[in-house]
Order: C-alpha cells, then sequence, then structure tokens
C-alpha cells in the first residue's frame, strides 16, 4: 500500500464526514389544502399529467409518522383518504363518512360511511377497514404525531358494514379535527404499505429523490380528477427547483421558499405568482425551563426588542404576516394578538432592568439556511440595541431534533412549525420549550372537555391571549405561501390550510 | 508480478476492515439523530424509544458493527433507516447516474489536459505556455459548484441548448435526453479536474524534458517534438498514471458537489441526503463502497505502473 492510496482512502469517507457541516436548510416544509374549484374544466376536457415541482419529498411512505410531511403532502386526500377532511378554511367536511354523531356526554362517536367506495384494488371499503386504520394510529409502534390525542379512544367498533362507534375515555373537543387528519387504508395493510387507498388517485410510483407518480383512479367515488395524473418531481436545491420552473419543465411549483428568486417570475406573462396563507409559524424558541427565560419579564422583553415588521421585510420583502402567538388566521380560535409585545425597545430595556439581567449573552441554534441566517443576524442586531449579545450557532436538522428536540440542550432556537392546531403543544411541559403554565393548561383541558364548539373556540381564545402576554415563544412571523404556476395552469389553492396538497382540480390550458 | 498483487490485494483488504471500523467509528460519534427526523416535532419520547427499538440503534455499537459486517459478507447491506428499502437497491438505483457521469467526466478531463499539458510544458518559454499555467491555476482555485452554476446559466438559460439539470424519469430508456442531462455536469466535473491535470502534466512532461537522453536525442537531430514523443512518453505516462487514478477517485467525488447542482438522481445526491437526514445504514455502506473503489483504483494505477516501467518491477519487496 503506497501512502497516496491510504490517505485517499481516508480522505473519501472524511469528505462524506465534512458534508454534514454543509448540511441542506431542512426546515418544516410548508403544507398543503384543498383547492378552489375549476368551474369551467369539465371531465370531457381532461389537461394531461400535471407535474409539480417540490422541496418536500417522503423521506418514507409510512403514512403514519409525523415527520414525513412530505408524504401527506402528496398522498392524503389525493390517494389516501380520512373519514373527514379538512377544507381550504381549516372546516372539516365528510369524506370517507357521510356524517357522524356525537352522544350527549360527549363520549360516544358514531360514523355512517359512505357505501359506494372502493380501494385501488378494487375492494370495496368497509367499517373493518376504519376500526384497522384507526387502531394502528394508536397501537404502541405507531409513530403518529397524533397518537397521544387519539389515545382518549377506549374501544372503537364496527356496529355494521357502514357504521363505526368510537368510545371516549374522556370527552375530547378535537377528536373530530384529529381524526380527520389520519387516513384510512384497506384492512390489514400495513402503515408500511403505500400502494393501496381510495382517492381520486392510484399511487404509480416512487423512485427516491427523484419523482413521485400518481395517475387517476377511473371508478373513483366522487368528483374525479380533472387531469390523468400527477408527477411530483423534488428537488434539494431551491436553484434547481426555479431553472426547472423557468425552462418549462414544471407546471406548478408548491412553495417557493426562496424569496431572491422570485423576481425573475413575477414580471414574467409566462408565470403566475399566488401569495396565500400558511398555517407555518416561524417561531424564536425560549427554553422556558432554564433561567433567565423561566421568567417571563426576560422572555417579554426579548420579544419587545425585535422588529419583526424588519425581518418580515428583510426576509419575505413584506409578504407574509406578523403574528403575536401560534395560532394563524386559519385556525377557529385565532385573535390578532401582533400587537401584544409590538417592537419597543425602551420598555425592553426597562423589563430587563426589573428581572434584574445585566449583560445577558445567550445562543440561538438554528437549522442553517438562507431564510434563518437572516433571521438570526437580524435577531442579533435587535438585541445588541437593548445590550444582549446573541450567539449565532448553525447546526443541521439531526441535530436539531437530538440536542434541542429531544435533549431540551438549549437557550433559544429559531424553528419553523408547521402543523396545523399545534398551540396545544404549549399544554405540554415536556415539550421541548418547556412552557410550565397552570393557567394555560386548565384552559386546554376545559377546551378539551366543552359541551360545544362555541365554548371551545371561547376557551382556547383565552388560552391564546394568555399565551401571548406570557410570550412563551417570539412569534416572528406567518410565512407566507407563494406558488409559482406556468401560465395557463390553474385550480389549485393559494392557502395552505392542512398538510395535503389536493391536485384533483388542477388543471392546465393545452 | 503475481505475487506482488497477491499481497497487495491482502492489504487492501485489511485497509478495507480498517476503514469499515473507522466509518462506522465515526458516524456513530457524529451528533444527530435520524428518528427525531423520520418522527418529526410532536413525537413523544416512547415514540423515539419505540422508533430506535425497530431500527436496531438502541443496541450496543459492537453488535451493530458485527450485524452489518456480517450482512456485507453474506451480500445483504441492510434496510435504509428512513425508507426502509434495502441499501443495496438505493444504490443500485442511483448508478446508472454516477456511473456513466464520473466515467464521462474522466474520459473528458483526459482528452483536455494530456494534449495541453504536454502543450504547455513544450511551450514553456512562450506566451501560449504560460497562458495555459495561469488558466490551470485560475482553475484549480475555482470551486467546482461555481463552474456548474456558470455552465447552467450560459448553455442551459441564455442558450437553451441543455437542460439546466434533472434526469428523465425514463432514465437510460429515453437514452437521448439521459446524455442530454449528462453533459454538462461531466463538462463541470472535467473542467475542475482538467486543471489540476494539466498542471501535473506539465511537470511530468518538464521532469522529462529535462533527461539527458532527451538532449543526445535534439542533439542527433529529432526535434522537440519528435525527441518527446520517441523517448519521453514513455517515462512521463509512469506519474501520469497515477494522477490519473487519483483523479479518476476524484470524479466520483465531484460527482457529489455536481449531482446536488444539477439535481441528479445520483449517488451522491443519496449521500448528501443520507448524511442530513442521519441515515447511518446507508451513509456507512456507501462510504466503505466509495472507499473499497479508490483502494481498487490504486491497485490498478501501482500494477499499471509495473507494466509501463519494468525498472519497478526490479525494486522487488524483500519480506
Amino acid at each position: 500500500m503506497t501512502r497516496t492510496s491510504l490517505r485517499l482512502g481516508t480522505l473519501a469517507a472524511a469528505a462524506a464526514l465534512v458534508l454534514t457541516a454543509c448540511g441542506e436548510s431542512a426546515e418544516p416544509p410548508a403544507e398543503t389544502s384543498p383547492t378552489e374549484g375549476n368551474d369551467d374544466a369539465t371531465t370531457e376536457e381532461l389537461s394531461p399529467e400535471i407535474i409539480i415541482g417540490s422541496t418536500n419529498e417522503p423521506s418514507t411512505l409510512e403514512r403514519n409518522r409525523g415527520g414525513t410531511s412530505g408524504v401527506r403532502q402528496t398522498m392524503t386526500r389525493n390517494v389516501y383518504e380520512s373519514l373527514g377532511g379538512i377544507d381550504v378554511d381549516g372546516e372539516i367536511y365528510p369524506a370517507l363518512a357521510e356524517d357522524w354523531s356525537i352522544s350527549e356526554d360527549g363520549l360516544t362517536y358514531t360514523f355512517d360511511l359512505r357505501e359506494d367506495v372502493t380501494f385501488h384494488d378494487g375492494t370495496p371499503f368497509t367499517s373493518a377497514d376504519v376500526v384497522w386504520s384507526l387502531s394502528e394510529i394508536i397501537a404502541e409502534e405507531s409513530g403518529s404525531a397524533r397518537r397521544g390525542d387519539l389515545l382518549v379512544m377506549e374501544e372503537i367498533t364496527a356496529v355494521d358494514e357502514h357504521t363505526v362507534e368510537i368510545q371516549l375515555s374522556e370527552p375530547s373537543r378535537s377528536l373530530i379535527f384529529n381524526i380527520a387528519s389520519e387516513t384510512i387504508v384497506k384492512d390489514g395493510d400495513l402503515e408500511l404499505t403505500a400502494d393501496n387507498g381510495t382517492g381520486p388517485y392510484r399511487f404509480v410510483e416512487w423512485v427516491q429523490g427523484s419523482f413521485l407518480t400518481l395517475e387517476r383512479y377511473d371508478d373513483y367515488w366522487g368528483e374525479p380528477a380533472l387531469n390523468e395524473g400527477v408527477t411530483f418531481e423534488f428537488f434539494t436545491d431551491t436553484t434547481a427547483l426555479n431553472n426547472a420552473l423557468a425552462t418549462g419543465r414544471l407546471d406548478l411549483v408548491i412553495a417557493q421558499d426562496s424569496p431572491d428568486q422570485l423576481a425573475q417570475f413575477e414580471d414574467n406573462p409566462d408565470f403566475v405568482v399566488t401569495e396565500g396563507t400558511s398555517t407555518t409559524k416561524q417561531l424564536w424558541a425560549f427554553n422556558n425551563s432554564i433561567e433567565p427565560f423561566g421568567d417571563t419579564r426576560v422572555r417579554q422583553a426579548l420579544y419587545r426588542a425585535i422588529d419583526r415588521e424588519a425581518i418580515l421585510d428583510a426576509v419575505w420583502a413584506g409578504r407574509g404576516q406578523l403574528i403575536g402567538s401560534m395560532v394563524p388566521p386559519a385556525d377557529p380560535w385565532y385573535v390578532d394578538l401582533a400587537g401584544v409585545h409590538a417592537y419597543d425597545p425602551d420598555s425592553a430595556r426597562e423589563l430587563l432592568e426589573e428581572a434584574g439581567v445585566e449583560n445577558l449573552s445567550i445562543t440561538v441554534d438554528y437549522i442553517a439556511g438562507d431564510v434563518t441566517e437572516i433571521v438570526a443576524q437580524q435577531l442579533q442586531s435587535d438585541l445588541a440595541a437593548i445590550d444582549v449579545t446573541l450567539n449565532l450557532n448553525p447546526i443541521d436538522s439531526a441535530v436539531w431534533y437530538e440536542r434541542i428536540y429531544t435533549n431540551h440542550d438549549f437557550e433559544t432556537t429559531i424553528q419553523s412549525h408547521v402543523n396545523p392546531r399545534d398551540v396545544l403543544w404549549y399544554a405540554n411541559p415536556d415539550f421541548y420549550w418547556g412552557y410550565d403554565s397552570a393557567d394555560f393548561q386548565e384552559l386546554v383541558a376545559r377546551a378539551e372537555a366543552a359541551s360545544s364548539d362555541d365554548e371551545q373556540v371561547d376557551l382556547l381564545r383565552a388560552a391564546n391571549e394568555l399565551l401571548a402576554e406570557d410570550a412563551a415563544s417570539a412569534w416572528l412571523y406567518l410565512v407566507p405561501q407563494i406558488r409559482v404556476a406556468a401560465a395557463g395552469v390553474s385550480g389549485f389553492s393559494e392557502n395552505q390550510a392542512t398538510e395535503a396538497f389536493y391536485v384533483a382540480e388542477i388543471v392546465k390550458e393545452s | 508480478m503475481l505475487r506482488y498483487a497477491s499481497q497487495r490485494l491482502v492489504v487492501l483488504l485489511v485497509s478495507l476492515v480498517l476503514a469499515s471500523v473507522l466509518i462506522f467509528v465515526i458516524l456513530r460519534w457524529l451528533p444527530g439523530d435520524s428518528a427525531g427526523g423520520t418522527l418529526g416535532v410532536g413525537a413523544t419520547s416512547d415514540q423515539l424509544e419505540e422508533l430506535r427499538r425497530q431500527l436496531g440503534t438502541d443496541r450496543p455499537a459492537a453488535e451493530q458493527y458485527s450485524e452489518w459486517i456480517g450482512g456485507l459478507v453474506r451480500g445483504d447491506a441492510g434496510d435504509s433507516f428512513l425508507s426502509r428499502a434495502p441499501v443495496a437497491e438505493l444504490i443500485a438505483a442511483r448508478l446508472p447516474v454516477t456511473l456513466p457521469l464520473s466515467l464521462a467526466a474522466f474520459a473528458l478531463s483526459v482528452l483536455i489536459s494530456l494534449p495541453i499539458g504536454v502543450l504547455a510544458a513544450v511551450r514553456r518559454r512562450k506566451p501560449s505556455g504560460a497562458l495555459i499555467s495561469i488558466a490551470s491555476q485560475l482553475g484549480v482555485a475555482v470551486p467546482i459548484f461555481w463552474v456548474g452554476v456558470i455552465l447552467i446559466a450560459i448553455f442551459a438559460l441564455n442558450l437553451g441548448w441543455l437542460p439546466p439539470g434533472g434526469f428523465p424519469r425514463q432514465g437510460w430508456q429515453a437514452p437521448g435526453e439521459a446524455i442530454r442531462a449528462l453533459i454538462l455536469p461531466a463538462l463541470t466535473i472535467a473542467i475542475a479536474m482538467s486543471a489540476v491535470m494539466i498542471r501535473y502534466i506539465r511537470s511530468a512532461t518538464l521532469d522529462v524534458l529535462d533527461q539527458d537522453y532527451i538532449r543526445t536525442a535534439r542533439a542527433l537531430g529529432y526535434s522537440r517534438w519528435q525527441a518527446l514523443a520517441r523517448h519521453g512518453l514513455r517515462n512521463a505516462a509512469v506519474p501520469v498514471v497515477a494522477i490519473l487514478g487519483i483523479e479518476l477517485a476524484t470524479s466520483m467525488l465531484g460527482a457529489v458537489v455536481v449531482e446536488a447542482v444539477f439535481d441528479l438522481p445520483g449517488v451522491g445526491s443519496l449521500l448528501l441526503s443520507s448524511v442530513v437526514g442521519r441515515d447511518l445504514a446507508v451513509v456507512q455502506t456507501l462510504v466503505l463502497a466509495i472507499t473499497a473503489t479508490v483502494l481498487v483504483i490504486n491497485l490498478g494505477v501501482d500494477l499499471a505502473q509495473r507494466v509501463i516501467d519494468p525498472r519497478l518491477r526490479t525494486t522487488v519487496v524483500t519480506r
């Protein structure tokens, strides 16, 4: 063995390892929602295949793994359906269940299932499939993010072929929403199975690292898809994505997350740029369980020291929206709280003084990426103005999950949270940000046990206001949902209220 | 020669075993968690533990290592932590992109750098030689992805001659499209590699030009080119073959960078996404495979040098 070959061997290994240091920006991607109907197109004039560009590739086709929002974005509603669907406004509508009723005491839910539904392999859909799928989500080995919320389901029974009854151990106002977020597969299909659903599309092929193809299912029970099929092409690099769009390889880009590259499409008649709302909240989260962040005044001071308007301008050129708590406008308990801790460096200084904190020096861990880099630098300069030193520590997503999410080993972090209705996570004191407020927990618990939707909404509004006042985190802004389509492509929703991206109404003029 | 080759083969196997231990240990030592990324925000610690149990990452490192190597010996590289697909399948699916890409890049760079390198040596005192030297030095300094970005801007976005990236969905069943997709990326790697190779070939040729036998040949009335062709090239070939070997390995590593810029579903982008997602099952096998390839190339280089230059064969290893 010559010295060269030894060196090269280690070089190859080292080169691979060095790559960890420059990990991709892996912010949790945005999510989707149903589409505005396209009234002009009829089934007779089907458009050909639609090619959609996305940076959110599934890492696996396991439906019930929370981290793979890519699989929900592509498959939910299109290939797999739920008992109830969630529409573009975040409202629940009947899907595989035609109807449901809730008993007086809120403990028994009865679902009447649609009778004319078949799976893509031809098997009729029955109550056994529902019992199986829901049981699988709460099984011990389930990776579903909603498992904890759905554990209140004590007994799931098939009353007859087309009726399912669910007994709860305690009332849960969120049950319908949580169930609507979970998809139904054939009795016995493991969550690993990815080829048999009831939706308007049949899954054809996924070539990892490249594309995923769906084809229209002709025996669909509902309105058939208006296009023949859809292919999602996956990109890791946003420049490559935009190049593909610019040269006509793509019909639509679900989420444009590189604001700098928008200009080439905005004043170009060959493209249509839409801006809608998302449920993606950009957070500067504090570790409430360590000092000085346990002191409400310190959190409030840090929040007030930030010029969020300027950050939004710098990152998104004024697109998007300021928020003052975890709740986006799509949720029923949204209140505009953006002004609660408005930019006010003077009062920030006073609050710090009151708290007796001097020469504060804190660290922010964030997943390296263009947008977060800008946000981190703006935070740094805003805080310098009130004599707080912010040390920037870029990391990659795998480290974020281990150190911050799992081990809670951090001071502050920048993260975006995509899940709908995730304000409830602040009621869990063991969650990574360690917010532990008995008042907030009580309001959330009462909301879950509420006897009506109105009561639930009132209680969660109150919880929301409390959270904002407390500055449990610094909610920077709501990420705008920007999509770019080739001219002539229509039928997609501008807003993003759920995780699925419904594609059955997308058409392109040929 | 045979005895030498078999000795080298044993060394290669031992190196591979050592490399596998090193790769395994370093990857386990890296911070970061694939389970968290798979389950995402919202997962409870019970769920994380359950997933680690399913993946086997909660077991002792020695046990995981022996299972990995044992599997490899049986021809089973295990399953990806993230997608649960067999690692061998994942890698095999990417080879039809990366192999043609790096071989084309290598061939291109040889075609570019051999004549230019020799020319630079022969004309070392002329402006054209100096120009080549300056250009190649510049080329070494420029990052490879930047070359890619420039080529995309010119040939794809501006002139529209070639696609800016991507690989046809039908793969090599659409051979024309597949070749078009690989032209710019191969050229990108080749340009970066040529810059290095030109400098090596130039200095290897210069060494030869200064030798007595060239002077003698010139004295006998050969032109510089004739002297070089008759007597010099074979002598210059020994160091050049070593460089070719290194560059062949480099062309594979270049693919890692270039595949990302050109959105190509090759081994490089698989490695990158697996490292980002801490899919250690994929990373460890892939890095070991790359190491093995580099070791085999080096063995090939050593053997080739002995074939070219008989003098190397006489310096027998006395052990």
